[in-house]
């Protein structure tokens, strides 16, 4: 009778709290999005299972010794994670949009105003009972309107631990809504005019801009936000790795084998934070308030910069490609073409969008290292 | 309150700082594109891959003006195999 009643206290049914059975079930939520919907399902299955796995009582799985565990201290508290992945994102990424029609970078540049007018909307929520961010946890919040999970991550971990789960979750649920965060917005501050302005065909790109670009990137950062080397500096391997042309074999490697592996771990390790305690407050509410608001702020001010662009350049610029600024790459462009191509079928603006796509992603690389420079 | 009155001007400040660095960093990228990598691109530029027809002359030599039986060969498995895959879902029908 004893072994029997042991043999119960160490099941699952006789050890279950409410709290993981809840985070559980937003751990299903999460692979529901991932499988039914396609949300980001790259990083929502993996983070999904991950918060399904961490909260099975007695197995252990985030406590000390645990596999989750060792996942996430290994890769993710030190950062080599979401460091690799921007490796493999620089080995993704063509410049040759950019380096062609270099005042995009100004795009990239104003859509990262989202990041630090979330930082008001932070502090401003502390007036709520039962939220109190401190200015570390309100920079490490407001990095998600910059629309780049490994940046994100990055810099939550750095900043605030304590809240990666609900940021990474928030980050990524995000950019997953992109298709349906940003047209709104891009409508409601354009006309229809603007919407169908065709963009000049880009200038053919030299190999040798390609190779020299990822390295003058690296030397600027080095000499004016050196805090922002450990992102730009992996990117900028990867990116290198890729137009160099001579090592084949590992930017095919980081493109893809080395971030699969990487993001399956950064996942699980994500999952784990999504524990009872960590997420089911208050303050995860706000968060995911606060993610929002950041999106649409930095869309919004990418349209507007991009409006203002087209005023005064000679050359026509269609607004929409600002919203692309949010990083977000390549769902933000693609959303940019699809809006130009209601207004004017035969307008393709998805190469122009790639532009200040690409420059959000360094934009809001050297956002985070500013954040890390003054708060961290 | 004055806690929050003095963190909003904090955030004001890493505000201002951060558009300013950020506008700045970018801007700086800019002007290298315009100018270092601009003028990079004028000195070296891509070579352009000479074009040869040194199959199709081997070819050509091989049948004195004609077209060669391993051309005919490759047109005709090619047409066939674009048959037969545009067939079958016809047949399925």
């Amino acid at each position: 009778m004893e072994s029997l009643n042991k043999l119960w206290l160490s099941t699952g049914l006789a050890n279950f709290e409410l709290g993981q059975v809840i985070m559980m079930l937003v751990g299903c939520g999460l692979l529901y999005l991932a499988i039914a919907r396609s949300f980001e399902p790259l990083l929502l299955l993996p983070m999904g299972f991950g918060a399904v796995l961490t909260n099975i009582p007695v197995a252990g799985f985030s406590e000390v010794g645990g596999f989750l565990s060792y996942v996430y201290h290994g890769g993710i508290e030190t950062g080599i994670f979401p460091l690799i992945i921007f490796m493999g994102v620089g080995a993704m990424t063509d410049f040759g949009a950019l380096i062609a029609n270099p005042k995009t970078l100004l795009l990239g540049a104003a859509a990262q105003t989202g990041i630090f007018a979330t930082l008001f909307g932070a502090i401003a929520l502390n007036a709520v009972p039962g939220i109190e961010f401190t200015l570390r946890e309100a920079s490490a919040i407001a990095i998600i309107g910059g629309a780049d999970g490994p940046t994100a991550i990055f810099l939550a971990t750095k900043l605030a631990p304590e809240l990666l789960g609900a940021i990474a979750v928030a980050a990524y649920s995000y950019m997953a809504l992109v298709p349906i965060i940003q047209p709104p917005i891009m409508r409601a501050l354009t006309t229809l005019d603007e919407r169908k302005i065709e963009m000049a065909q880009l200038r053919s790109v030299t190999k040798i801009e390609k190779i020299i670009f990822p390295l003058g990137v690296l030397m600027m950062t080095i000499f004016f936000l050196p805090a922002a080397t450990p992102l730009v500096g992996m990117f900028c391997l990867g990116n290198l790795m890729r137009e160099s042309g001579v090592v084949d074999r590992l930017s095919s490697t980081a493109q893809n084998e080395l971030i699969n592996i990487t993001t399956i771990l950064l996942g699980l390790g994500v999952g784990s934070k999504l524990s009872a305690e960590a997420f089911l407050n208050i303050e995860t509410l706000g968060i995911l308030g606060l993610g929002a608001v950041a999106f649409s702020i930095g869309t919004a001010s990418g349209v507007l910069m991009a409006k203002l662009m087209n005023k005064l350049s000679k050359v026509p610029i269609n607004p929409l490609i600002g919203a692309a600024g949010v990083s977000a790459v390549p769902m933000a462009a693609r959303v940019a073409n699809k809006v130009g191509l209601e207004a004017n079928p035969h307008n393709f603006l998805l190469m122009h969008a790639m532009g200040p796509n690409v420059a959000g992603v360094l934009g809001s690389a050297v956002a985070a290292g500013i954040l890390l420079a003054l708060v961290g | 309150m004055n806690s929050m009155e003095q963190q909003f001007l904090e955030a004001g400040s890493l505000m201002l700082a951060g558009m300013v660095v950020v506008f700045a960093f970018l801007g700086l990228l800019i002007l290298f594109i315009t100018t270092v990598l601009a003028k990079l691109a004028v000195t070296f530029p891509d070579k352009i891959a000479p074009i040869t027809n040194r199959s199709n002359k081997k070819n050509n030599k091989a049948t004195s003006g004609e077209i060669s039986p391993a051309i005919v060969a490759a047109i005709s498995g090619a047409v066939s195999r674009y048959r037969q895959q545009h067939a079958e879902p016809n047949l399925k029908k």
